[in-house]
C-alpha cells in the first residue's frame, strides 16, 4: 500500500453532503440579493451607501447617552429645514480609549448631497447642538451621485479584471480546469459573502461602502491562496504517485495533507481580524467582519467545495474516454 | 553552514537599517488619522473652454497649489486623479467653508468691449437699457502682476500691468473704444465700465472698486487671487470629507490595541502548536514587522485606517509560509529525514505554493491599486507590500534561523516540533527522482 497519511476527511466519499452543505450556505443568501434588487430603488443586491449612490454623511459627538426620543425629536427637527428622509443612526459605546474625550455617542445623520458650509449644513449643526450637550461634528462626508456611479462601476471592472487575471494565471501554472473549479469556489466564497450582507441590508440596515469592495478583493485573494495550496499539493502527488492511486484518492490525500495548513493560516488571520473587529475603529468594523466571513468561507470551499469539483471533472473527463475504447474493443 | 551566517548578518544590517528608518523618518498618517478636510474638485467646461485638456488641468493645479499656499496652513497636497479632477488635502483643517471659499472662485478677470451696431453705435438690451457685450477680448492670462493702490481721492483700487502681449491688445483695444465704455469683469461679474477717454499705451490699467468702492481686504484678496492666476475653468466639489481630530486620534489610539491584540494572539498560536520553530517564525515576525513599517516610511505610504487594517491583516497572513513550511518540514521529519534534509526540504516543497498562492494575492493588488481611488489604493499597496516582504521573510529569516538552531544532527527532541517519538518514521514514503534527492542531500 502507498502509504501517504491517514485520510480524516473525505471529500470525494461523500460529495453529495459537501454540495448540500454549500446550498444551505449560498441560498438564503442568494434569495435575499434576488429581493434586494427587485425591491430596492437602486437595484442592487445589497443595500448601498453614499460611496455608491451620492449623498451626505454628518457625524456629531456628543456627552449625552443618546434615547430614542432625543433622536425622533431631532427627525422632526430635520424635516423642517427640508432634510427629508434622513437615516440617523447612533453609534454607542465610543469610548475604549483612556483620553476622555468627553464623547459618550455619535449621532450620524445620512442624507441627500449637501455642501459642507452650506446654509443647510449649519441649520443641522444648530439643530444638533440645541437637541444634544456638548454636540460637534466630528466627521463630515459627501460624495456627488455621478462620483458614486462611477465608482461602482470601476470596482465592478476591478473584480472582472482580478478573476480573469486569475483563471490566466492559474491555467499557466497548472491547467484550465483547475482555474475553472478554483474561479468557482472563488464566486462561491463571494456569493455567501454578499448574500449575508444582503440579509444583513435587510434585517439590520447594513449599507456597503467602498471598502466593501475592497473586502471582497482581499477575499479573492485570500481563498485562492488555499485553493492554490491544495492544488499544489494535488499536482505534486500526481507527479508522484499518479499511476498507482486513482485521482480521487490523489484528491483525498492531498487534502489530508494541507488541511492543517489551511486551518492554521484561517486561523492565524482569523485572530488577527478578530482583534481589529473588538478593539479596531468602528468605520472599519463591517469591513473586517467582511473578511472575517470570507475567511471561514473560503477555506471550506478550499478544502471540500474546490477539490470536489476538481475530482468530478476528471471523473467525467476519464469516463468519456473510456467509452470510445470499450467500444473499439 | 558558512552561506547561512552570511545569511544571518544581512539579516542583522536589515533589522538595524529598518530601526534607524522608523526611528529618524516621521510617519505619514492620512487625514482620517489626523484630522482634516479632504476636497475632490472636478473641472467644469465653460464657453470659452470647451474640453479639459492636460494643460487646462495643469493649468488649474498650479492656480489652486498657489492659492492654498496663501492659506497658512503647512503640508497642503494638491493632486491630479484621473483626467479633470484634483484632490485637495488639508490637515488639521477642519473648516472647509474657508477652504472652498478660495477653491471655489475662480478669479477669471478679462476686459470686454461693448456691441456695436454698423453704424458703430453701442447696442443695448431693449426691455432693461443696459450695455450688450461682446466676448472677452483679454484676459488674466495677459497679466503681468497686480498690486494694491489708491486713487488721488483715497480709494482703494487695484492697478494692473500686462505683459508684453497684453500690452498691445489692450492699447489696441483702448484705441478702438476712445469715447465709448470698456467693462472689466471678474469672477464673470461685472465690476466697472469707465469710458476711454484716450488710447492707453503703457501696458497698465487700474479697476476700482465701483459704486461701493473697496475695502482694503476685498482689494487684497483680489491682488492675492489675480497674482496666484485665474483658475482656467470653474470646478465644482464632487466628494469631501473632514474628519475632527477628536475622532482620529481615537482611531490611532484603537489601531494600536487592535495591533497589539492582533500579533500577542498569533504568536502565541504559534509558540502552542510549533513550539520552537514557532518561536523562530515569531522572531521573523518581528523582522516583517520592522522591514515592513521602514518600507512605509522610505515609500512613504500614508497610512490610513484602512491601511493599518492591511498591515495587521498582512500580519495574520505573513505566517502563512512559515506554516507552510514547519508543516511541510514535519511531513518530512515523520518520514524519518535527520533535520537537515527535513528543513531543506520542507523549504524547498513549500516553496511553489507559497509562490503561486502570493503571487494571485499580489495580481489583485496590482488591479485594486490602478483602478481604485484613495482609500482602496492605499489599502492595495500596503497588503501588496506586506505579501512581498513576508515572502523574502519566510525564505531568509526562518530559514536561516532554522538551520543554526537546529544544525544537521538527528532530531533528537521531537517535542520541539511538536511531534511524538511515536510518530517518528510513520510518515509517507516520499518518492523523489535521483535529481531532487541530490537537491535535498538525501542518502539512501
Amino acid at each position: 500500500m502507498f502509504n501517504i497519511g491517514k485520510n480524516t476527511v473525505h471529500v470525494v466519499k461523500y460529495r453529495i453532503l459537501w454540495m448540500c452543505l454549500s446550498a444551505v450556505l449560498l441560498l438564503p443568501g442568494i434569495a435575499a440579493m434576488i429581493y434586494s434588487t427587485i425591491t430596492y430603488p437602486t437595484h442592487t443586491p445589497v443595500k448601498v451607501g453614499i460611496d455608491y449612490t451620492g449623498g451626505t454623511i454628518l457625524q456629531y459627538g456628543t456627552s449625552d447617552n443618546v434615547t430614542n426620543k432625543q433622536l425622533a425629536a431631532t427627525r422632526e427637527d430635520l424635516a423642517k429645514i427640508g432634510v427629508e428622509n434622513p437615516y440617523i443612526q447612533v453609534i454607542k459605546g465610543n469610548k475604549i480609549t483612556k483620553e476622555d474625550n468627553g464623547i459618550n455617542s455619535i449621532v450620524s445623520i445620512r442624507t441627500h448631497f449637501i455642501k459642507e458650509g452650506s446654509e443647510l449644513s449649519k441649520n443641522i449643526s444648530s439643530i444638533m447642538s440645541s437637541n444634544y450637550k456638548n454636540s460637534s461634528l466630528i466627521q463630515f462626508t459627501s460624495v456627488g451621485a455621478t462620483l458614486g456611479k462611477e465608482l461602482l462601476q470601476k470596482s465592478m471592472i476591478a473584480l472582472a479584471l482580478a478573476l480573469l487575471a486569475m483563471i490566466a494565471y492559474i491555467s499557466f501554472r497548472f491547467k484550465l480546469d483547475y482555474a475553472i473549479a478554483a474561479i468557482l469556489g472563488l464566486v462561491h466564497d463571494i456569493l455567501f459573502v454578499i448574500g449575508v450582507f444582503s440579509l444583513l441590508g435587510i434585517f439590520c440596515n447594513v449599507q456597503i461602502d467602498n471598502l466593501f469592495m475592497t473586502a471582497i478583493l482581499t477575499i479573492l485573494g485570500f481563498s485562492i491562496n488555499d485553493t492554490i495550496v491544495t492544488f499544489d499539493r494535488i499536482r505534486e502527488n500526481l507527479r508522484y504517485y499518479g499511476k498507482k492511486m486513482t485521482f480521487g484518492e490523489i484528491v483525498d490525500a492531498s487534502v489530508n495533507q494541507t488541511i492543517a495548513r489551511s486551518v492554521n493560516t484561517s486561523l492565524t488571520t482569523f485572530l488577527t481580524l478578530l482583534a481589529l473587529y473588538l478593539f479596531g475603529g468602528s468605520t472599519t468594523k463591517d469591513f473586517v467582519f467582511a473578511i472575517m466571513l470570507g475567511v471561514v468561507v473560503g477555506t471550506y470551499s478550499s478544502i471540500f467545495f474546490c477539490s470536489m469539483l476538481v475530482d468530478f471533472w476528471e471523473e467525467r473527463k476519464s469516463k468519456q474516454k473510456q467509452q470510445p475504447q470499450t467500444q473499439e474493443a | 553552514m558558512k552561506n547561512k551566517l552570511i545569511w544571518f548578518w544581512v539579516i542583522v544590517c536589515l533589522v538595524i537599517a529598518s530601526v534607524i528608518v522608523i526611528y529618524k523618518k516621521p510617519t505619514k498618517l492620512g487625514l482620517d488619522l489626523v484630522g482634516g478636510s479632504r476636497i475632490l474638485l472636478e473641472a467644469r467646461t465653460t464657453d470659452t473652454v470647451r474640453e479639459i485638456t492636460p494643460s487646462v488641468m495643469s493649468n488649474l493645479k498650479y492656480a489652486i497649489e498657489h492659492r492654498v499656499n496663501n492659506m497658512g496652513v503647512e503640508e497642503i497636497s494638491v493632486a491630479q486623479i484621473g483626467d479633470k479632477r484634483l484632490l485637495v488635502e488639508i490637515p488639521g483643517e477642519t473648516d472647509t467653508k474657508k477652504a472652498e471659499e478660495i477653491l471655489g472662485k475662480t478669479a477669471q478677470l478679462d476686459f470686454r468691449a461693448p456691441k456695436l451696431d454698423e453704424n458703430g453705435e453701442i447696442v443695448r438690451d431693449k426691455t432693461t437699457g443696459q450695455i450688450i457685450w461682446e466676448q472677452p477680448q483679454i484676459t488674466g492670462e495677459d497679466l503681468k502682476s497686480a498690486s494694491i493702490g489708491s486713487d488721488p481721492s483715497g480709494e482703494f483700487v487695484v492697478s494692473l500691468e500686462f505683459n508684453a502681449k497684453g500690452a498691445t491688445k489692450f492699447a489696441q483695444l483702448t484705441q478702438k473704444l476712445v469715447g465709448k465704455p470698456m467693462a472689466i469683469f471678474y469672477e464673470g461679474e461685472m465690476r466697472t465700465a469707465p469710458n476711454i477717454n484716450e488710447p492707453i499705451l503703457g501696458g497698465k490699467a487700474q479697476i476700482s472698486g465701483g459704486d461701493g468702492g473697496f475695502d482694503s481686504q476685498e482689494a487684497q484678496e483680489m491682488v492675492d487671487y489675480l497674482n496666484a492666476g485665474a483658475l482656467p475653468v470653474p470646478s465644482d466639489i464632487i466628494e469631501e470629507s473632514q474628519v475632527g481630530p477628536t475622532l482620529g486620534a481615537d482611531s490611532i489610539a484603537k489601531s494600536k490595541v487592535a495591533g497589539i491584540v492582533g500579533v500577542a494572539l498569533v504568536m502565541l498560536f504559534m509558540l502552542f502548536y510549533y513550539r520552537l520553530p514557532g518561536l523562530i517564525a515569531n522572531l521573523a515576525l518581528v523582522v516583517y514587522g520592522l522591514i515592513v513599517f521602514a518600507i512605509f516610511k522610505i515609500v512613504p505610504v500614508t497610512l490610513t485606517l484602512a491601511g493599518i487594517a492591511a498591515f495587521i491583516l498582512s500580519i495574520g497572513m505573513a505566517v502563512d509560509a512559515n506554516i507552510l513550511i514547519f508543516e511541510r518540514t514535519k511531513e518530512e521529519l515523520r518520514a524519518g529525514r535527520n533535520l537537515f534534509t527535513a528543513i531543506s526540504a520542507g523549504f524547498d516543497r513549500a516553496w511553489t505554493s507559497i509562490f503561486d498562492s502570493n503571487m494571485t494575492t499580489i495580481i489583485s493588488c496590482v488591479i485594486l491599486y490602478y483602478l481604485g481611488s484613495g482609500v482602496v489604493q492605499g489599502f492595495a499597496l500596503t497588503l501588496g507590500i506586506g505579501i512581498l516582504v513576508s515572502m523574502f521573510t519566510a525564505i531568509t529569516v526562518t530559514r536561516t534561523f532554522m538551520h543554526i538552531v537546529f544544525g544537521t544532527g538527528e532530531l533528537k527532541y521531537p517535542a520541539l516540533f511538536g511531534l511524538s517519538k511515536a510518530e517518528i518514521g510513520k510518515g509517507y514514503e516520499a518518492t523523489e527522482t535521483k535529481r531532487e534527492k541530490a537537491r535535498f542531500g538525501i542518502l539512501d
